[in-house]
């Protein structure tokens, strides 16, 4: 069916009337990372959407930085009704003390109802301490939403011990309510194209951080996470083929790399990184087996790992009774595709 | 030179088993441990009193229900801790105003550690909201810290390197977890501030809350609605189609994990 | 009657587990496989003043009391063996032997720099020709003028091959044998005239010196003389008995550990469709080990509460050695069954405790002298004087 009457129609909408301000509302602020508008800002607004419309209130997009004026239209694409920009160059870098200054005097003069920010480390280091400023109450690394409708509450899940169960928090009288959100915990809204509109600009007086940045970390050596420890794991198995992709796709995910006895014989890894009830037991968030089989010892080794993706040729290998996720195809070719999705 | 290490404690999740179907948590062996961040944080503080004989004095990170954590602190090798006893459990926006009175007794500060996130809640505002209350400046999420000629000196994680920072004294600065090996206590402080016998346990203070702020003016900000379960494991679930629709499914997958 | 701990020895417990898990865990399949002493594990271990754990704090000890120096062992024996026997030989009867009769000046100088762990101790009893007939050694000390001239050996002494201090006896009037005829000695092991002649190389505690000794001419100065001259024969028989509820620790620390491990396998490990823990024969198996365990650990702790508060417990104490290394054998050997085919593999920790265990029915009085020990206690309570 040619649906392309729809954009014809959709093309018709006028921009939107930018929301005046001046009281309430439900405000995110803006992550920029790489000259872009972070994921979780736009997920963000997309929760804050659901809030506003069941509120009857206005969603507002903060953007701090320098040159980012442009970045307004995706928040406008994702819900926003206004956006406010402070562009300026004391912004280019993230600094609590000059953002902090932009921010407050914004939401003195705005009174939100709510305050969003990505659960990232600009969120933060503002959230607690734009709360603090304001009274208000903070909700971090919020997973989920919903209304307590009779006091304009925000009811926030909040994950335990790194997501075991969840508790619901709400700050049912202090104003406003600040939230983190965590990064990949709510849908990509729909970006809707047709949406546009004109931001307003903020005045910038230029505050200097108190944090100075001094250089790299010359000397620095991080500390050694133990593979038992680890919380994001891809282990390789002789039918991995390539250990190399496995290297890659550790990297790309920030992992350690781990492997069975068959990994070991094959040279790939020393004998402290076999995963096996004879070697070591882990407990990650994240286990990838590439190319494992999954004999019972390997198994039971990984019980205690959060989310299991097991990629393998063979479709009766029992690595996918225990897997959550499982992909039967060769490693030499998903892992690539793998790797390609997650850049 | 003082400097002031926030600690407190939790359930060692190891003891805890959750029934995401019955929607249940069992407490199979109830054991509390200090926050391992704040573990870290006291380590920090031990530190900077090996290089500069800074006083070092533990507080409590928000209500505990004993002083036991404060033990462990001077154990380890603080030179003072104060139990600060409240009767109701105060959150994060409370305490601070707790924290800002306390500093306020002992005669302020030259920098405040505690840990940038706490194992059970994940939550890392404390540090920057006492920041805030003191108008202080904050380092947070630091991997290391050095104080010297009035600043202190951190390393933080920023852009996937890591960069060295620094700020004008006093500061607040949080430090991640398994930033550092915290050290044991010694074994006859141990013993000593365990049998309330000697120095050590003359360390200890206990400080009623209610003499350091006005009770009725300490509220809770946040509140307790419940409580939810993830949904059950779904174990062997095979996904079909291309190469790149099954690349693509997972690593969807991944990253709401991740 | 209270049986919970005091809030010190809980605290003392977490850390001493902590460490045990951190610190000793690791090195464990190692030291075994190396046969070397970890001897940067009794480093540490003296830093934070474990060495000293049931020694005042006057003489740089930690004034935890025998309870605390079971704690250690304990927590040291559910770990590693060849660790906590390094250390009890150290504390338990080394050191323990200067702190029974050591005069003021000896604890001074001997006492704290053991207790802190800035010099190793070793107990120099054992001879070829004298291991549970205590008092046929024939290593000789001689008077000359203000020393002693010692001549002899020693063999199977525990630390002897790296100790700073080692307490000796030796015979100083053969005419009257171990009543007047027998004296203890604080021998330093740099002096001239002492020898480590060789190192046994062993089945199990791979991971301890047991080392032959040779004393030529080794010139012992008299104010080294350890208690009464004709009177070491009581000392060491006195630091034997205490070390005799400490080593029942630290097989109640390795038994605990054969259980923790056999409730781990039976809950993994499915055969017939189901993990091991609903084979009945299984059940019976940790049922048996838990309730001996659980015997164990009350007579220790009660014998450590009896030594703390200054009341008789020789008897006890040897059904604690005795009972400790026979409960120790039987939950490692029931551990190892449950384990199966793997049991026997170096990959496990099992094997290792199977080898290590074995020497704890014989050392520090086999157990044989310990049955004797306790008949002996028993009948003399009864009027009779038994004559074994």
């Amino acid at each position: 069916m040619d649906a392309s009457f729809l954009d014809l129609l959709m093309a018709q909408q006028e921009e939107v009337a930018e929301a005046e301000g001046g009281g309430g509302g439900i405000w995110v602020v803006a992550d920029v990372v790489d000259g872009q508008v972070a994921p979780v800002t736009l997920e963000a607004i997309g929760a804050a959407r659901t809030l506003a419309d069941a509120l009857g209130a206005y969603v507002y997009g903060v953007l701090l930085g320098d040159g980012v004026t442009d970045l307004a239209q995706p928040l406008y694409q994702a819900g926003a009704d206004g956006v406010r920009v402070a562009d300026h160059p004391s912004l280019a870098s993230f600094g609590v003390e000059p953002y902090l200054k932009v921010l407050a005097d914004l939401f003195e003069a705005e009174k939100p109802e709510v305050v969003m920010f990505g659960a990232t480390p600009q969120g933060e280091e503002l959230a607690p301490r734009l709360a603090q400023r304001m009274g208000g109450g903070l909700i971090e690394h919020v997973t989920a939403v919903t209304l307590d409708e009779a006091t304009r509450t925000v009811q926030a899940s909040v994950p335990i011990y790194g997501g075991e169960f969840f508790e619901i928090l709400a700050c049912p009288e202090a104003r406003p309510q600040f939230l983190t959100i965590e990064p990949g915990a709510f849908p990509e809204p729909f970006m809707d194209p047709h949406r546009k509109g004109e931001p307003k600009t903020l005045e910038v007086e230029p505050v200097e951080p108190a944090v100075r940045v001094v250089g790299p970390a010359e000397g620095f050596e991080p500390p050694v996470v133990p593979l038992s420890q680890a919380p994001v794991i891809v282990a390789a198995g002789r039918q991995a083929g390539d250990f190399e992709l496995v290297k890659r796709l550790a990297e790309a995910l920030g992992a350690q790399v781990a492997g069975d006895r068959g990994a070991r014989d094959a040279g790939w890894i020393g004998p402290d990184r076999i995963v096996d009830v004879r070697g070591v037991t882990v407990a990650p968030k994240v286990y990838i087996a590439v190319g494992i089989r999954g004999d019972t010892f390997h198994n039971a080794a990984i019980e205690g790992a959060g989310f299991i993706l097991a990629i393998h040729p063979d479709a009766d290998a029992p690595i996918f009774q225990v897997a959550d996720l499982c992909i039967e195809g060769d490693p030499k070719e998903v892992v690539p595709a793998l790797l390609e999705v997650l850049s | 030179m003082r400097v002031i290490v926030l600690m407190g404690r939790v359930l060692d999740p190891r003891g805890i088993v959750v029934n995401r179907r019955r929607g249940r948590i069992f407490v199979n062996v109830e054991e509390y441990i200090i926050q391992p961040a704040d573990r870290c944080a006291l380590e920090v503080a031990l530190r900077v009193k090996d290089a500069t004989g800074a006083e070092v004095v533990a507080l409590p990170r928000g209500p505990l229900p004993d002083d036991d954590v404060l033990r462990q602190a001077l154990a380890t090798g603080a030179d003072r801790a104060i139990y600060l006893t409240a009767d109701k459990p105060y959150d994060d926006g409370a305490w601070t105003k707790v924290l800002v009175a306390a500093v306020e007794r002992l005669g302020g500060a030259d920098l405040i550690l505690t840990g940038a996130t706490t194992l059970d809640t994940g939550q890392g505002q404390l540090g920057p909201r006492l920041a805030e209350a003191l108008g202080w400046p904050q380092v947070v999420d630091a991997w290391s810290a050095e104080v010297a000629d009035g600043k202190v000196r951190a390393v933080l994680h920023r852009g996937g390197e890591y960069v060295a920072v620094e700020a004008n004294l006093p500061a607040v600065v949080t430090v991640q977890p398994g930033a550092v090996k915290p050290r044991y206590p010694d074994g006859v402080r141990l013993i000593n501030v365990y049998r309330g016998v000697g120095e050590v346990a003359e360390a200890l203070e206990t400080w009623p809350v209610a003499d350091l702020v006005e009770v009725e003016s300490l509220k809770p900000l946040l509140e307790r609605r419940g409580q939810d379960f993830p949904p059950e494991r779904e174990r062997s679930v095979r996904l079909t189609g291309t190469v790149e629709e099954m690349a693509r499914a997972a690593a969807d997958a991944l990253r709401e994990r991740l | 009657m209270d049986f919970t701990f005091s809030p010190e020895h809980q605290a003392l417990r977490r850390m001493i587990r902590e460490f045990a898990e951190n610190e000793v865990a690791p090195l464990a399949a190692e030291i075994d496989r190396e046969h070397r002493v970890p001897i940067e594990t009794m480093r540490k271990l003296g830093e934070i003043g474990l060495l000293g754990v049931c020694f005042p704090q006057e003489y740089g000890g930690m004034g935890a009391g025998e309870t605390g120096y079971c704690i250690l062992m304990e927590e040291l024996g559910r770990i590693c063996t060849s660790t906590a026997t390094n250390v009890g030989a150290h504390i338990g009867i080394g050191a323990m032997a200067i702190y029974l009769d050591g005069n003021e000046e000896q604890k001074r100088k001997y006492l704290t720099p053991l207790a802190r762990g800035e010099k190793i101790a070793a107990f120099g009893l054992t001879e070829a020709n004298a291991g549970s007939d205590a008092a046929n050694i024939r290593t000789r000390a001689v008077r000359e003028g203000d020393s002693w001239i010692l001549d002899g050996g020693k063999v199977f002494i525990t630390n002897g091959g790296y100790a700073d201090i080692v307490t000796v006896l030796a015979v100083t009037d053969p005419a009257l044998g171990p009543r007047g005829g027998i004296t203890a000695f604080i021998v330093e092991t740099q002096w001239e005239g002492f020898k480590v002649a060789r190192e046994e190389d062993k089945m199990g505690i791979r991971g301890t010196s047991t080392a032959e000794l040779v004393f030529e001419e080794l010139r012992v100065p008299h104010e080294n003389v350890l208690g009464k001259v004709g009177e070491g024969f009581v000392t060491f028989m006195k630091a034997l008995d205490m070390g005799r509820l400490t080593l029942g620790a630290a097989c109640l620390g390795g038994a605990q550990a054969a259980l923790e491990w056999a409730i781990r396998w039976a809950k993994t490990r499915n055969q017939f469709g189901v993990a091991l823990a609903h084979k009945q024969s299984v059940q019976w198996m940790i049922a048996n080990m838990a309730t001996e365990i659980e015997a164990l650990r009350s007579l220790v702790y009660r014998v450590a509460w009896l030594v703390d508060t200054g009341r008789p417990f020789s008897q006890l104490a040897a059904m604690c050695k005795m009972y400790g290394s026979e409960v120790a054998s039987r939950a490692i050997d029931m551990a190892l069954q449950i384990h199966g085919g793997l049991g026997v593999t170096r990959d496990f920790p099992i094997e290792r405790a199977f080898r290590d265990a074995r020497i704890a029915e014989i050392f520090e009085g086999t157990n044989e002298i310990q049955r004797i020990v306790i008949a002996a206690n028993i009948f003399r309570q009864h009027g009779v004087r038994i004559r074994p």
